[in-house]
């Protein structure tokens, strides 16, 4: 996957509501974004996803105009944020991590207040805020202060601030962090519908699950670097397919890359002490595959066949787990 | 835009007005306690209420006996309450902080004035416990005193003869004669005397007819002092300051609170949230000084006699407030630091200004080179004369100077606070 090539963010320009090419920003010594590039499409949910502090904050906060870049651009539908930032700013609708709302307010009056600030007439803003009320299963608490609401409340009220004056482009950073299961489901189900009106969406994560279930396209970033992009079935493909194998037991004195014929056939995923994580080379046969593993110089004490979740492919890339 | 914002801000104050009540009910509240400390009557002519000390009469002569029913009787009965008691009792009743003061006359003292064989001394035992009343029977006596000694030095020898009269050793021919000729140097002291050639009124007195127009007097006479209208004004123009900081505090609460950054997701140009915010401060210090110069007159009795001149210098002073605790605040980033900062400052600048104190009874230097610099100073003296002078308060000036730069300072605050914000500093 060529993340960089100046000829695919050519092709992809034209049809992409966000580019972003080559951004960096660091602060001091720190290198908190290095090189990132992708591009969001139309219609398309777009998942940064990472680790905190990995980076996912700082490069959304550029692409917003949050931050200036020290390198690098953004393209907002077809045109740099640079040359027109409140162009840029009227076609996309950020929903930030923190809830960023007046707790004085009413849920109606924060929708209201947004939308009159985004550029909308009073009475059309009181339109959309009863829309996205509904939409949001708001309408009953819609004149309580907004101090009353439970944290899955705030959070629907914080993204449909973003909403209002019906944005190309939805910038939604870590929308669900801090709510229970429930009030999960409905904003995801909730973002999986802005994409029906062709609006694009770029989603940042930490959440494995997420990513998987929501996202068209995922890029994993870590220490402020893009790793890898693609579909979940691309990104499963980089450790060669849909199945990864598991092996447990006393491992302190094994050396795979020297057991003969092992790095021919399969491909470490991650090892510690008492288990090793590898991916088979090819599309061979589980059941030959499994066999090769148990003739291994080693003795294994439970090897399990699943399929590859976003955190083996994580853990291949960068050597950690997602979830540490 | 700017209609937009004021109407958000407004709207969360009045949901959360608690801060604003805070610093609008401490004023009030010192107005309240000092003006009640000095009595409930501090509205009245006196200002003091009725000086209550004990008189103890050693001496126990007809000439004592005079002072005691004149000090107790007509216009001296309306401030002084004299109580005449043993010394005894007197001194514990100053102890239990009951009396302010106890007055003893020796014995001997008529007669050693009288004849003028000793120096005669009054002897006053302040009550340690007050201060003012203590301090006014003080003055009083010392008039008493220069008066006595006055009278000893133009009537020496006559008051000799007297003493044999008290005495009751005179016949009633030697007293007639002293009598008549007391009487003559009164008719001859008369025409000295009365009616005075300076004297001065408490109100304003209806035009007189050329008939009987009296002798020009030294002016026309100050309007009544009322001690709630003295702390008032001062009082008010050092709690703007801080009402004025808690205006701007609002800026930064937006910024810790992501309000700040979201509006910078949604609109490019910064200067109408700034804008907004001062204006949000101005409109709310105009509510506050309208409640506590409006509302507190009312409550405390106060008769502003210029409203339109009151309301003037105060919408000037809250642009100068606003103005100025926006530029401290654009100083200093983060909202405790910040916070702090002009809150130290609109104290000091409070009290140099005579905010809780009478300007004139500060240190010398702050009174003479920081004070007059000072737009409360400014502020409070106009409302000061406004309520008290007689003579035209000349406050255009002083509105016009306090708006300027109250404008200057908070375009100031303006330019500081965006480019720090589009820095990425925070407020």
């Amino acid at each position: 996957m060529d993340l960089s090539g100046a000829g695919r963010a050519l092709r992809c320009a034209a049809v992409s509501l966000l580019d972003v090419q080559r951004l960096c920003r660091a602060f001091g010594p720190l290198r908190a974004v290095e090189d990132v590039s992708f591009t969001v499409r139309p219609g398309e949910i777009y998942g940064l996803l990472g680790p905190n502090g990995a980076g996912k904050t700082t490069t959304l906060s550029m692409i917003c105009g949050l931050l200036r870049p020290d390198a690098g651009e953004v393209r907002v539908d077809g045109h740099a944020f640079s040359s027109d930032p409140q162009r840029a700013k009227s076609v996309m609708g950020v929903v930030p991590q923190e809830i960023a709302l007046y707790e004085e307010l009413s849920g109606r009056e924060n929708l209201e207040f947004w939308g009159r600030l985004a550029g909308l007439h009073r009475a059309e803003a009181g339109r959309r805020a009863a829309e996205l009320l509904e939409a949001l299963a708001l309408t009953d608490r819609a004149r309580d202060r907004l101090k009353t609401y439970s944290g899955g409340m705030k959070r629907r009220v914080n993204l449909g601030c973003a909403l209002l004056h019906r944005p190309k482009l939805i910038l939604l950073d870590e929308p669900t962090v801090g709510i229970d299961p429930q009030a999960r489901a409905n904003i995801l189900e909730f973002v999986r519908g802005l994409t029906a009106a062709g609006s694009a969406v770029l989603y940042t994560t930490h959440y494995l699950e997420e990513a998987e279930s929501l996202c068209h396209r995922i890029g994993i970033i870590d220490h402020g670097r893009l790793l890898a992009e693609g579909t979940l079935a691309e990104l499963r493909e980089r450790l060669g397919g849909d199945r990864v194998f598991v092996l447990e037991g006393d491992l302190r004195q094994a050396d795979p890359p020297g057991w003969p014929g092992f790095r021919d056939r399969f491909r470490v995923i991650q090892r510690s002490d008492s288990q090793l994580v590898v991916a088979a080379v090819g599309s061979r046969d589980p059941g030959v595959c499994l066999q090769e593993l148990l003739a291994l110089p080693v003795k294994v004490e439970n090897v399990t066949l699943k399929r590859p979740t976003l955190n083996d492919v994580f853990l291949q890339l960068t050597g950690r787990d997602l979830r540490e | 835009m700017l209609r937009v914002l004021l109407a958000k801000d407004l709207r969360r104050a009045w949901r959360n007005p608690l801060p604003w009540l805070i610093f609008l009910a401490i004023p009030l509240v010192i107005v309240a306690l000092i003006g009640s400390a000095f009595g409930s009557r501090a509205t009245g002519d006196s200002g003091l209420g009725r000086i209550r000390f004990a008189v103890v009469d050693e001496d126990d002569s007809p000439l004592t006996g005079l002072l005691r029913g004149a000090a107790s009787q007509a216009q001296a009965g309306k401030y002084l309450e004299p109580v005449f008691l043993e010394r005894a009792v007197a001194e514990r009743q100053v102890q239990d902080n009951q009396l302010s003061a106890l007055l003893v006359i020796p014995r001997g003292f008529t007669r050693d004035y009288l004849t003028g064989n000793h120096p005669v001394k009054l002897e006053l035992v302040k009550n340690p416990a007050q201060s003012l009343h203590p301090a006014v029977l003080e003055e009083l006596l010392a008039v008493v005193v220069t008066g006595l000694d006055v009278l000893k030095r133009h009537l020496g020898p006559e008051l000799a003869a007297w003493q044999a009269v008290f005495e009751g050793q005179g016949d009633y021919r030697r007293v007639a004669e002293l009598i008549v000729r007391a009487g003559d140097q009164w008719t001859a002291a008369q025409s000295h005397l009365d009616p005075l050639r300076v004297t001065y009124a408490k109100e304003p007195r209806e035009p007189a007819t050329e008939e009987t127009a009296p002798l020009p007097t030294a002016s026309t006479g100050p309007p009544p002092f009322n001690l709630f209208g003295f702390l008032l004004p001062g009082l008010a123009a050092m709690f703007l300051l801080f009402l004025g900081n808690n205006a701007v505090s609002d800026l930064k609460r937006e910024f810790q609170q992501g309000t700040l950054a979201r509006t910078r997701t949604v609109r490019q140009r910064l200067f109408p949230f700034v804008a907004a915010k001062l204006v949000f401060s101005v409109v709310m210090l105009l509510i506050c000084a309208g409640i506590l110069l409006g509302g507190g007159g009312l409550l405390f009795g106060v008769a502003w006699r210029d409203p339109g001149a009151v309301a003037a210098l105060s919408a000037s002073y809250c642009v100068f407030a606003a103005g100025f605790m926006c530029f401290l605040g654009a100083l200093v980033a983060g909202e405790e630091r910040a916070d702090a900062f002009a809150n130290v400052i609109a104290m000091a600048v409070g009290l140099a200004g005579g905010g809780a104190f009478p300007a004139q009874q500060l240190p010398g230097f702050l009174r003479d080179y920081v004070t007059p610099w000072l737009p409360n100073h400014w502020f409070t003296k106009s409302l000061h004369d406004l309520l008290f002078s007689p003579a035209p308060v000349a406050w255009g000036g002083v509105a016009v100077g306090m708006l300027v730069l109250g404008a200057g300072l908070a375009g100031l605050a303006a330019w500081r606070l965006q480019r720090r914000l589009e820095k990425g500093q925070g407020a």
